[in-house]
């Protein structure tokens, strides 16, 4: 049995992958919580899907570091579409798909240019074998960024999701915070895609806090929950992949949508 | 109420580890089973490297010959790396790899494990310009499985003899398709031709084939319309004979093309995947002789 776990964090890339999981999956169940809540998961796949668009454009501007012009576009592009979306004009889904489709053309668009685009395909379903310590770093600094976040914002925001009117009648000033959140699920969602891959981001955003919306009668359990349930699909997906050689990112994705049905039948039961 | 849940979740999260950690170690297991210590672990890093090694080790029991991707993955281009192969890797005593950039990030991989021994086939072979596919142009080839013979000879030097000789044996059979090239030349010297892969631009060099346009259908390829009308314009104003192309990504190119001008479809192995047989390189190479005969008179 001993030798079962030796062999398991016998490697340099796995022992990154580990510390990668437990560092992101927390983070994705964190903030999964309040994007199932205030209906945003298609603001974030929308994000996601960007990220081929900041890729491009950090192409074709001849970035060294891909990874920064993704950061920037995303920032811009939650940016834009927050503003959008206060307008009123159309609704909400049909605004954010339409910039969602056109973000992705352009960067396919850019990409395919030539036919490359295969070299760029890894990014569509993620590599997390291949994560760097530098990139370990980013993360963990991140994932400081957004505890402190929510131990500042958390009520806050749930005060906006249930009801904006009343909590701009408490002071709550409804932009700022809007802002900040959807740029923390820009960096967020952008650092961490090589990782995950940009068809199955969503996924692990939404699965745990869903899964954790079906059974918990509070708040305090909505967020207990989630965590749980995102580090543990994390943990297992990596486990399971290593063995049975797979792809890290879908056995994950795999293993929160068992729990998500389990949760729901047991939810329904109750 | 409250109990009921986290037990629950208690039951149902063991329940998927158990299952999962279950299943896991009972492959582990087996696999520890397996892995009886061979005294050689060469790893290849694709299907054409896979066939010339195996001829070169032929009849040396002791020396194991294990493929990095697996048959489906054809070209490396879009190669995903899995934690199976960076263990295959660390395990192995010497990995035979293509080279010219077709590897590109298994190299840096390889890199990470100082011990192994990375041996370049194409190392000496003047190809074309930014094009790895050297596998197809069988003299290339030639050279190739003489680099592998050569350089698993120095790394084992107890059975050197071995090495050579398989070598000099599988350099004959190759040889055998270079005179049917060389005769083949003779007809198709000079004759214009496009071709729908990179790799086929070794084996249209072989014949002398007068290459007048290259689009490299790939897997992911996408073709805009601009390109349609240019290798139309390019088959037309050159009046060329055929159309080469590989059968999975180039049909439906390449039957359009044919349907619409004078030039004939030809399909063609670019051998980037296929059955693991010793003899497979020599079988589809020999069919791809044939196809050229056939078609281009």
């Amino acid at each position: 049995m001993s030798s079962y776990f030796a062999e398991l964090l016998q490697y340099d890339f796995m022992q990154r992958a580990f510390v990668a999981i437990l560092v992101i999956t927390p983070l994705l169940g964190m903030l999964g919580t309040m994007i199932v809540h205030k209906k945003m998961a298609y603001f974030s796949d929308a994000l996601g899907h960007s990220a081929l668009t900041g890729i491009a454009i950090g192409v074709v501007c001849g970035v060294m570091d891909t990874n920064v012009s993704m950061v920037i576009f995303a920032v811009v592009f939650a940016f834009l579409l927050n503003q959008i979306n206060r307008k009123n004009l159309a609704a909400t889904d049909t605004i954010i798909s339409v910039f969602a489709s056109c973000s992705t053309a352009i960067g396919l668009a850019i990409l395919s240019r030539g036919g490359n685009f295969s070299k760029y395909s890894a990014i569509l379903v993620g590599d997390i074998l291949s994560i760097t310590n530098r990139e370990i770093f980013y993360l963990i600094l991140i994932f400081a960024v957004t505890l402190v976040f929510w131990c500042v914002a958390i009520n806050r925001l749930n005060a906006i999701s249930i009801h904006p009117a009343l909590a701009k009648s408490r002071r709550i000033s409804v932009r700022l915070v809007e802002d900040i959140f959807a740029i923390i699920i820009a960096l967020i969602v952008t650092l961490s895609i090589k990782w995950i891959g940009i068809l199955l981001i969503n996924a692990l955003l939404i699965l745990p806090a869903a899964s954790s919306r079906n059974i918990s009668s509070n708040m305090r359990e909505y967020h207990k929950y989630a965590i749980l349930f995102s580090v543990f699909s994390g943990l297992i997906g990596l486990v399971v992949s290593y063995f049975t050689n797979v792809a890290t990112g879908p056995m994950i994705v795999i293993v929160a949508s068992i729990i998500y049905f389990a949760t729901y039948l047991y939810g329904r039961s109750q | 109420m409250k109990k009921n849940k986290s037990l629950f979740v208690g039951i149902l999260l063991s329940a998927i580890a158990l299952v999962a950690f279950g299943s896991t170690f009972f492959i582990f297991e087996q696999k520890q089973q397996n892995n009886a210590k061979t005294e050689l672990k060469v790893v290849t890093s694709f299907y054409p490297m896979y066939i010339a090694t195996v001829n070169v080790t032929e009849g040396l029991d002791y020396v194991h010959v294990e493929n990095l991707s697996e048959p489906e993955t054809g070209c490396l281009h879009d190669y995903q790396l899995r934690p199976e192969d960076m263990k295959l890797l660390s395990t192995a005593d010497v990995f035979v790899v293509n080279g010219g950039g077709i590897e590109e990030f298994l190299t840096d991989v390889a890199a990470a494990y100082p011990d192994l021994v990375i041996v370049d086939a194409s190392h000496g072979i003047v190809g074309e310009d930014d094009n790895p596919h050297a596998w197809m142009s069988v003299s290339a080839h030639e050279k190739q499985v003489q680099n592998i013979a050569e350089a698993l000879a120095a790394i084992d030097e107890a059975h050197r003899d071995s090495y050579i000789s398989n070598g000099g044996a599988y350099i004959e059979k190759l040889d055998a398709l270079a005179v049917q090239i060389e005769d083949l030349k003779q007809v198709t010297q000079g004759q214009p031709v496009v071709l729908f892969h990179e790799a086929l631009e070794y084996f249209a060099d072989d014949l002398g084939l007068h290459v007048v346009y290259t689009m490299d259908l790939d897997e992911e390829r996408q073709v805009s319309a601009g390109e349609v009308a240019e290798v139309m314009e390019a088959v037309k104003k050159n009046n060329a004979a055929a159309v080469l192309a590989d059968e999975t990504y180039g049909k439906e190119m390449a039957d359009m093309v044919a349907d619409n001008t004078q030039a004939r479809a030809v399909y063609l192995d670019p051998m980037v995947r296929g059955e693991y047989q010793k003899d497979s390189y020599v079988i589809h190479m020999q069919a791809n002789i044939k196809a050229i005969r056939d078609n281009l008179k």
